[in-house]
């Protein structure tokens, strides 16, 4: 060090207070950012915000409607896609951790779902389209559904097999020194231990869908209609976003706005449900 | 052994009596992978009675527990040679059904290893893998298996809560009592004392007394005193071979082989 003798301490100091300022400005940015995004999404998209939203579909410019089929749409492609998702995403987390920790063939398989993982969405939406609408000649929900499950699935699969992971191998032992087989050990003892990191991973992949516009585009594609059939094109929010966000109607636009506020404070109400519902669980005492 | 010798011998294992013996281990080899960690070892456990296995840190007395419910099956690189005859039955034949076999030979680990379930939950685990009881007679199976393990009083009234709250002894017991719920024949301890305090050490040890009534109980402990405090036998073992075998009392005042004496004396280890 560069000072005297009594300057560690000095300088130590000055190194924590730059270091603690440092990241206070980093969280500020952040937060700063978050609130600006949330502020502007409140102010643009309550004004839109009545009853007509649940009620009625999109209109025709000029007329009044609301976003019940986009919504009802969005509900049974999302609920439907983290159904497959979670089924596969657990299960294949489940295998990576457990079976084949160190096998060859267990890294292929990682190795493929990090690719998958951070694969942009425009090409699962179009792979979804040349394997299911352009064969079947049309689009519809359950591509849709699909394309939103391709995406959740692997980000399922990862952050299962993470939590699996961190479970202490003695708690296996104890279930296993029990006569327990392995696969009730692992049903049982690891995913109640584990339960709390797969919800988290099963609502961040949900997060991460309810958003996602470019696979529903090649997929889904929209329907002006109300519409319960998910074998034909199916109305969504982040496609009507998409649609009415760029035109110059102002009636869309609110919409459009209304239709952002729906979704972020969907994600927002599932992962706050989420950890009430987690922490009356693993309360321990 | 051979009196003529004048040099202490190199190993010295008493032979039980045929007829009380509950568990025995017949020329046991044992590898991790290419690294041997067991020796030719020959030695029985008798019935109703505490064995406890010490010597110093990696000699391969967890090891050897291991191998005796099986544990070691889970890992594939890991790999037993050699008997281990329970009234008889060999434990690693193939042919064995580990499942079964573990729920014959109970085990306690060093950390309390609680489930993320509820108190009750937690006993009635490993009995609901092999029984369907009526839930009076599960509620009573519940209720002995804490009070054998001394922890009946201090749970009685919160049996819904989880496991995961108790404090490190009570969990430790409370896997004792998990462990004797399944009424297993043979119970193996491994250090299952050595994260507690000395107050709920002598709870647990107390508990391992008075389960030898039933159980055919082995301990591997570090600690001399609890071993020469617990056990009937002891064994004591050095890089992976089981050196001196006897009741406790001759193995812990006078030991006959030479590294038997020197850790016990406090020589090394």
């Amino acid at each position: 060090m560069s000072m005297a003798a009594a300057a560690p301490r000095l300088s130590r100091r000055l190194g924590e207070i730059v270091f603690l300022s440092a990241c206070w400005v980093a969280t500020g940015v952040a937060l700063v950012a978050l609130a600006a995004i949330l502020w502007s999404l409140l102010t643009k998209g309550v004004g839109g915000l009545d009853l007509n939203v649940f009620t009625k579909s999109t209109p025709a410019p000029g007329n009044e409607g609301g976003l019940l089929n986009a919504i009802l749409g969005s509900v049974m492609m999302c609920v439907l896609a983290m159904i497959g998702a979670a089924l596969v995403g657990f299960l294949a987390g489940t295998w990576l951790s457990e079976f084949a920790r160190d096998s060859r063939y267990g890294k292929v398989v990682r190795f493929l779902n990090d690719v998958l993982l951070s694969a942009p969405s425009i090409l699962v939406g179009l792979f979804v389209y040349e394997i299911l609408v352009a064969p079947l000649k049309g689009f519809s929900g359950f591509a849709g559904a699909v394309a939103l499950g391709l995406i959740a699935a692997p980000v399922i699969t990862r952050t299962t097999e993470d939590v699996l992971r961190l479970q202490p191998t003695a708690l296996r032992e104890a279930s296993v020194a029990l006569g327990a087989p392995v696969w009730r050990t692992i049903f049982t003892v690891i995913w109640k231990s584990a339960r709390s990191g797969m919800l988290t991973g099963a609502l961040l992949a949900f997060a991460r869908i309810s958003g996602e516009t470019a696979p529903l585009l090649f997929t889904a594609l929209n329907n002006q209609f109300l519409s319960l059939d998910l074998t034909k094109p199916t109305a969504n929010l982040p496609v009507v976003i998409a649609n009415f966000a760029l035109t110059a109607y102002d009636d869309w636009r609110r919409l459009a706005w209304t239709a952002a506020l729906l979704i972020t404070a969907t994600v927002l109400v599932v992962t706050m449900l989420a950890r009430i519902l987690l922490r009356g669980n693993t309360r321990s005492s | 052994m051979n009196v003529q010798l004048e040099s202490p011998p190199e190993t010295a294992i008493l032979e039980i009596a045929p007829d009380t013996v509950k568990l025995a281990i017949k020329d046991l080899n044992f590898f991790y992978g290419a690294k041997q960690a067991l020796f030719d070892v020959n030695v029985s456990f008798a019935a109703n009675a505490v064995t406890a296995l010490i010597g110093p840190s990696g000699c391969g007395k967890s090891t050897l527990l291991r191998t005796m419910n099986r544990m070691y099956s889970l890992y594939p690189g890991q790999k037993a040679s050699g008997q281990i005859l329970l009234d008889g039955e060999d434990v690693l034949s193939p042919r064995a059904n580990v499942a079964a076999v573990r729920a014959r030979i109970g085990m306690v680990f060093q950390k309390p290893t609680p489930f993320p379930m509820s108190i009750f939950d937690n006993v009635a685990y490993g009995v609901r893998l092999y029984e369907k009881l009526s839930k009076a007679d599960m509620a009573n199976r519940v209720e002995e298996a804490l009070r054998r393990a001394a922890l009946w009083d201090e749970v009685k009234d919160k049996l819904k809560e989880s496991g995961l709250g108790l404090s490190g002894g009570q969990q430790q017991r409370l896997c004792v009592a998990r462990g004797i719920a399944v009424k297993p024949e043979v119970l193996l301890l491994d250090e299952p004392a050595s994260a507690l305090d000395p107050i709920s050490t002598a709870r647990l040890e107390e508990t391992i007394a008075d389960l030898k009534s039933e159980y055919t109980v082995v301990i591997v402990t570090h600690n001399m005193g609890q071993a020469a405090r617990l056990s009937d036998h002891t064994g004591f073992m050095y890089l992976g071979t089981l050196v001196e075998f006897g009741e406790t009392e001759q193995v812990f005042t006078n030991p006959v082989t030479a590294r038997a004496r020197d850790y016990i004396t406090g020589r090394f280890g």
